[in-house]
């Protein structure tokens, strides 16, 4: 298996990994959708709010900012040893709002999130939370706690998570004749005709469509679009509150752990089999 | 009612946008352009911003007095 990096900014990660099956694709996928644990507003106690905007809405929109998590200090509600309602200091953060607008109407955003520890803040000072008219108030203490993107989608670390097959273009060159009608047809731009020959200019932009294959007028067609087998291109759009790098990283250990307990149930249910086995064949002797 | 935080169908946060973006096409920029350039690429995120009316300015005008009453009982 090797891990190439193809494209990496602020909101984009693309990779392509060879040598896995579309299974593990999928899996890994899945597991950084659904498993890869962040920080997220999962409690709100309103003290005052005076605001138009009603309390649920208010607690709605302050657990879907994305928090800057760190996995290695903190741990999941169900899985500290305090096993309290309201949580310690290793499994929430608390985090405090209290705004007011004096003489004009304005707007709270996101920085005025006071956290408790300054590592879990907000990803953005910019994301506008409510509107306040002239003496308008609202006081708020919000509990953010690590949580999985299976029970709500404010905790997923990534809001694309997508891979596709990484493509193979074959041109016969012995039937093309650099018509170039598969160069209009194709709706990515992928083709282009050079010195009377039709030439490859964007690979990686191609999506599989066939629509060359179909468009070409030799009879079979002088353009094959096939999938590389086993190699996969995958599209990470992390929401910021984990690095892209570290998203992927763990994922691919919690793949790992799943795996390792799966094989250690069949396991069990083997040597459970056997046992009974044996059981059985003694209960035959000894008629 | 107001700017929702996140994009309704991929998850992206698009709120923290959504003022440049008023300025900037107050000045007289292109939307599309101006979409592009805040790295909004996908069209799901793009008709969050697009289709977005800022109620809660018309709300904000009438004053609420819920908490002022059941202060006086």
């Amino acid at each position: 298996m090797d891990v190439k990096i193809l494209h990496k900014d602020d909101n984009k990660l693309r990779f392509q990994v060879n040598g896995i099956s579309t299974p593990v694709a999928n899996a890994l996928r899945r597991i950084m959708v659904n498993e890869v644990p962040t920080m997220a507003i999962d409690e709100v106690v309103v003290i005052e709010n005076s605001s138009v905007m009603c309390d649920e809405v208010l607690a709605h929109r302050l657990g879907l900012v994305p928090l800057k998590t760190d996995l290695d200090t903190y741990v999941l509600p169900e899985e500290c040893k305090c096993q309290s309602e309201l949580g310690c200091n290793k499994c929430s953060v608390s985090l405090t709002l209290d705004a007011e607008a004096s003489d004009s109407i304005r707007t709270v955003y996101s920085g005025e999130l006071k956290s408790a520890n300054p590592d879990v803040t907000p990803i953005s000072d910019k994301i506008p939370i409510v509107k306040l008219a002239p003496s308008q108030k609202i006081k708020l203490e919000a509990y953010a706690r690590l949580g999985h993107g299976s029970k709500h989608a404010k905790w997923q670390p990534v809001s694309v998570s997508s891979y596709k097959y990484v493509p193979e273009i074959i041109v016969n060159r012995r039937k093309c004749d650099a018509c170039g009608q598969c160069v209009e047809g194709c709706p990515k731009g992928v083709l282009d005709i050079k010195d009377e020959r039709l030439e490859v200019v964007a690979k990686e932009k191609c999506t599989l469509c066939d629509d060359c294959e179909v468009i070409c007028p030799k009879t079979p067609s002088a353009i094959k679009i096939k999938n590389v087998k086993n190699a996969f291109i995958f599209n990470v759009g992390p929401t910021g509150a984990l690095p892209p790098e570290q998203i992927i990283i763990e994922a691919t250990k919690i793949l790992r752990k799943k795996s390792k307990d799966f094989t250690e149930q069949i396991n069990q249910l083997k040597i459970a089999r056997v046992k009974k086995k044996t059981k059985k064949a003694k209960i035959k002797k000894k008629k | 009612m107001m700017v929702p935080v996140r994009c309704f169908t991929c998850g992206s946060v698009i709120g923290d946008k959504w003022d440049e973006l008023n300025k900037r096409v107050k000045k007289g920029e292109d939307l599309g352009k101006v979409l592009d350039d805040l790295g909004v690429t996908r069209y799901c995120c793009r008709r969050m911003l697009l289709s977005n009316t800022e109620i809660i300015d018309e709300v904000l005008k009438y004053k609420t007095t819920r908490l002022k009453s059941s202060e006086d009982g």
